[in-house]
């Protein structure tokens, strides 16, 4: 058993940012376990580009993005093990993991996660029809292509306007398939309005919102599907039924942060981010377990992954430094404007960042943060979509913390 | 006539009215930054776009090495560039910065190799 | 240039054709099985529920009550020496009210007479005893029935016929079958076959088989059932198979069992269908599970649905009145050298073995049958890494570091245990062959993680190329080639 102060699960965005950060601040007994041969996670497969605008200026693809990364990590020497699959963490912050030289385990004092997200797969959205070969969820898709190097298929019909189904479409059109058309069943795009521009438009790939595919046809390899409109409750509505033949359908139809191995820990999730609560400190209810990134909401743009990531990690060295992790009790709550917040809840004692997702498209509304009748921050906006993640900061001094923080779009 | 174009220069992605006349805009409205013109204006006369794609990659660890043009081009032109794309085969080990080609199908961009591929043993 | 001459041709890979397949190596025999697709157990052995049936819903006197019976007293036994996974849960029918009372006595009497132990009715304390999650006023327990994977069951009974000898085409569906004298000849795939005997186990499409052979009159109805497979998650509130009690005609409507692996179904419902290879999941039926299935079950949610499937029980019918009659193993003085299986549908898992030696028994009527003293009814499995000790785990790793490399990180499948199955013993490559013998791409993300590895390994360890690697049927090609080719022949 070693005893580490730090234990990083996952090597992705989030995972780096936060061990480049620790070892800045003087915080070296640390480990990164990564599965994968390299770091880097899920960008290494990310080959578009619009990474890095905010953090470093500049836009870049996804390795490159990770490559600037990992070269500080080289730099300082910052320890990590790739091929490593971490299987169990427990309350205690026992870490076991696998890889070819055997079963490790590991005492730390405090645990990481980021182990970023899985994408929803067809059986969790329940399409009817046949099972051939030919379905894919868009990241799979995007492996095979530009990893694998492998085409998978010719005709492509998606389902799902997310950000990777777009970027999807676009690479797949480049590379000499047929895309014939992307459906969303909500009335408004899931992906970054850019994404829609660049990878639909383009191309002349037409867009159908409120639309989704209600069969699947084909014995052996995909022959075709069928779509139909959806009513306000993403009912099919009967008789709107097209059929579209094709060998390829794309899922990008939503992430789920991979929480698997934190409800082994017994933490509790947030059943609306399906990630962590967690406080201002990302820490979770287990003490000394923290998580950033992904797995902790499903962000839309890595930058915001890895800054994060280093609040995560700068927080785990003020609860190294008092020896204390904090108890956050001030509950903070949103109304039905408002998928969610992170974090849940706040000590109250330090400023934070509070993030946020509206719950639909909105213009020139203005986000209030409230105990009662008190306003303690807002922030305008001229445009709101549930697409892009909102940010404020929240000053502690305002806080009272024996009412909860409220939160609204208006 | 009106058009609507969503500025992609930054992520905040302005949404904004045009009014053309004649292939030229007469007004802009909706733009937070004076790029968002730029880019209508350029959308009108040029339309302009980068892509990343992959070439193949010999005797490396993976088959592929991710590339991007290093400035935009004519977006009449990218299918050009994918076909000048598909012919490159780099040795490796392959560095990020590497030009995988330079001056693709006459754009002056060049493509960029983006990710590291080591050589395999 | 290959003998394609048999003893025996067994028509049809899954559980029926695989059993018999399995009983009859017990002798000195050469036998073949014929497959219409790439792999065991592609038809209805997949698409159940994985009961092992205790025999309390079938007519007393039956072939079905009596194979049933048969086939669950001996389970244990066959379970250890197949290896493979097998829970003795007990099973409990439920009910509310007076009717329900006397359906579920009536099953208890039939039961009694067909022999099955240990039937009783219990109240509701004991129940929740049981099942504190099972809602009823009283139930029939039936501490003999059980679980079982039935893919790995196929699975494990047709390697254990390959290691004693019998030989597997894949991709050999049965065109034509003509007599000769004292053969058949038997076109099958691109081959021909030549052999004494046929054995028809081709389930769905056994009548078609019958009619090949000159045996007509026979009709099948498929009674269609589409399932839920519902996150291990959801298990957690349901130990043993919870049936509500059936209707006066003996039928169960929808019911929630937990699997040997730690999944739940819901399912099957029933609806008539005429397609033999007809396996789609239906909206209506599909929103129908989710009612039906949330009534029983309050688990019944989306966020813990994996994946649906449908399966059919084709039952032998009464060409003229179209009741539902028993099955069917039969040998004519008319038509020597064939047995012909009509109509085995559930409980037909249950019932595999007694019926492959009933076909044993047909074979030994007319001939005697020399032992093969070299049977080994032992087979070994694919070592499941996740279910072993800490301690075990490292023996592995060090043995062969295969097994620390997790390929299938929901339901922890190492390296070495999908390389074992992509060499298993039956030489049978298909992405749904290794998901069914390691549980690979089973879990919650559905392949998301596990599948382009996979897909990796095969193309390394078969030596094939990209679009030569198939997902389940023939024609499944999962690729259609690479993104960019290598021109110079590499």
């Amino acid at each position: 058993m070693e005893n580490k102060d730090v234990i990083i699960i996952g090597g992705g965005p989030a995972g780096l940012a936060a061990a480049v950060q620790l070892y800045k601040l003087g915080i070296t007994n640390i480990l990164i376990l990564e599965r994968e041969k390299h770091l880097g996670g899920i960008l290494r497969q990310c080959i578009h580009d619009g990474f890095g605008l905010q953090r470093f200026g500049e836009s870049l693809s996804g390795p490159e993005y990770a490559q600037r990364f990992i070269d500080e990590v080289r730099e300082l020497n910052i320890p990590y093990m790739t091929e490593v699959t971490v299987t169990e963490v427990t309350a205690g912050r026992k870490v076991t993991a696998i890889s070819r030289r055997g079963v490790m385990e590991f005492q730390a004092k405090a645990v990481a996660l980021t182990m970023g997200c899985r994408e929803r797969t067809r059986g969790a959205i329940s399409i009817p029809g046949t099972r051939p070969a030919g379905v894919y969820t868009a990241g799979v898709a995007q492996s095979y292509m530009n990893l694998a190097n492998i085409m998978p298929g010719q005709e492509v019909v998606i389902l799902g306007s997310g950000d990777i189904g777009l970027i999807m479409a676009r690479r797949l059109t480049l590379e000499g398939a047929h895309v014939k058309a992307v459906f969303e069943v909500q009335p408004y795009p899931s992906g970054l309005p850019r994404n829609i521009e660049q990878c639909l438009n383009d191309y002349g790939i037409p867009l159908f919102l409120s639309h989704t595919v209600v069969d699947v046809k084909g014995h052996s390899r995909l022959e075709g599907v069928t779509v139909a409109q959806v009513d306000e409750q993403y009912r099919p509505i009967p008789g709107t039924e097209q059929e579209y033949n094709c060998d390829t359908l794309i899922l990008s139809v939503g992430l789920i942060p991979e929480n698997e191995l934190s409800l082994g820990a017994g933490l509790t999730l947030d059943s609306r981010t399906k990630g962590a609560v967690v406080d201002e400190d990302y820490q979770t209810s287990c003490t000394g377990i923290f998580a950033a990134g992904n797995v902790l909401q499903v962000h839309d743009l890595v930058d915001f992954v890895s800054i994060e990531a280093e609040r995560m990690a700068l927080s785990i060295q003020e609860c190294f430094l008092s020896s204390q992790f904090g108890n956050a009790e001030i509950e903070i709550v949103v109304d039905a404007s408002i998928s969610y917040s992170v974090p849940q809840k706040t000590t109250g004692k330090k400023d934070f960042t509070l993030s946020l997702r509206p719950k639909r498209p909105g213009r020139n509304c203005t986000v209030f943060v409230k105990q009662e009748n008190v306003t303690i921050a807002r922030k305008k906006f001229a445009k709101v979509l549930p697409a892009e993640m909102i940010q404020l900061a929240i000053p502690a001094e305002r806080i009272d913390p024996e009412k909860k923080l409220e939160i609204t779009l208006i | 006539m009106r058009r609507e174009y969503t500025c992609i220069i930054c992520p905040i992605g302005c949404d904004m009215t045009a009014e053309i006349e004649d292939n030229e805009m007469v007004s802009l409205v909706g733009n937070n930054c004076a790029k968002g013109r730029v880019y209508v204006q350029q959308e009108l006369t040029n339309p302009i776009r980068t892509i990343a794609t992959s070439v193949l990659v010999k005797g490396g660890e993976l088959p592929l090495a991710s590339v991007r043009l290093n400035k935009p081009v004519p977006k009449a032109s990218l299918f050009k560039v994918m076909a000048e794309a598909k012919k490159v085969i780099l040795l490796a080990p392959v560095r990020i910065g590497q030009v995988a080609l330079q001056n693709v199908a006459g754009t002056g961009a060049d493509l960029v190799v983006t990710k590291h591929v080591d050589t395999i043993h | 240039m290959r003998d394609n001459t048999y003893d025996i041709l067994i028509i049809g890979g899954g559980v029926i054709g695989s059993s018999v397949a399995r009983e009859l190596s017990r002798y000195r025999l050469r036998i073949g099985v014929l497959e219409k697709e790439l792999d065991v157990a592609c038809g209805n052995s997949c698409r159940n529920t994985g009961m092992l049936h205790a025999g309390f819903t079938y007519k007393p006197g039956s072939l079905k009550a009596e194979c049933a019976v048969e086939g669950n007293r001996e389970f244990d036994q066959v379970a250890q020496e197949l290896d493979i996974p097998f829970k003795r849960t007990g099973k409990v029918v439920v009910g509310f009210s007076d009717e329900d009372m006397q359906n579920i006595l009536r099953f208890k009497r039939i039961g009694e007479l067909n022999g099955v132990r240990g039937l009783e009715m219990i109240d509701k304390a004991k129940l929740n005893q049981i099942d504190n999650s099972a809602g009823g006023e009283f139930a029939l327990y039936s501490p003999d029935s059980g679980i079982l994977n039935p893919m790995l069951y196929n699975i494990a009974l047709a390697e254990n016929a390959h290691q004693n000898g019998v030989d597997f085409f894949f991709d050999s569906e049965v065109k034509a079958i003509k007599r000769q004298g004292e053969h058949f000849q038997v076109t099958a795939g691109d081959s021909v076959f030549s052999s004494r005997w046929i054995v028809n186990c081709a389930g769905m499409h056994c009548v078609t088989i019958s009619e090949m052979l000159g045996l007509h009159g026979h009709q099948v109805k498929g009674f269609k059932g589409e399932y839920y497979v519902l996150d291990k998650k959801a298990s957690q509130f349901m130990n043993i198979p919870v049936y509500p009690a059936p209707n006066a005609k003996g039928g169960f409507s929808t019911h929630a069992t937990p699997t040997v692996d730690g999944n739940i179904l819901v399912g099957p419902d029933s609806y008539i269908t005429e397609d033999p290879d007809d396996f789609a999941s239906t909206r209506d039926h599909m929103q129908g599970l989710v009612k039906d299935g949330s009534a029983i079950f309050k688990h019944m949610k989306a966020e813990y649905f994996i994946r649906n499937f449908a399966g059919t029980r084709w039952k032998r019918v009464d060409p003229e009145t179209g009741d539902v009659l028993d099955f069917l193993i039969e040998n004519r003085d008319d038509h020597p050298g064939v047995v012909n299986l009509i109509g085995i549908e559930s409980p037909g898992l249950t019932c595999a073995l007694p019926i492959a030696r009933r076909v044993v028994a047909k074979i030994q009527e007319k001939e005697v049958l020399e032992v093969n003293n070299d049977f080994n009814p032992y087979r070994k499995g694919i070592v499941r890494f996740a279910e072993q000790s800490k301690e075990r785990k490292k023996e592995l790793i060090a043995t062969d570091p295969d097994y620390g490399e997790i390929v299938c990180r929901c339901e922890t499948v190492t390296r070495a245990e999908i390389v074992q199955a992509i060499n298993n013993p039956l030489g049978a490559v298909t992405l749904t062959g290794i998901k069914n013998r390691t549980r690979a791409c089973m879990g919650r993300c559905q392949g998301g993680y596990c599948e382009t590895r996979i897909t990796a390994l095969i193309q390394e360890q078969c030596k094939v190329r990209e679009h030569e690697v198939m997902y389940q049927h023939k024609g499944s090609g999962m690729f259609i080639g690479k993104v960019r080719e290598v021109l110079d022949g590499e």
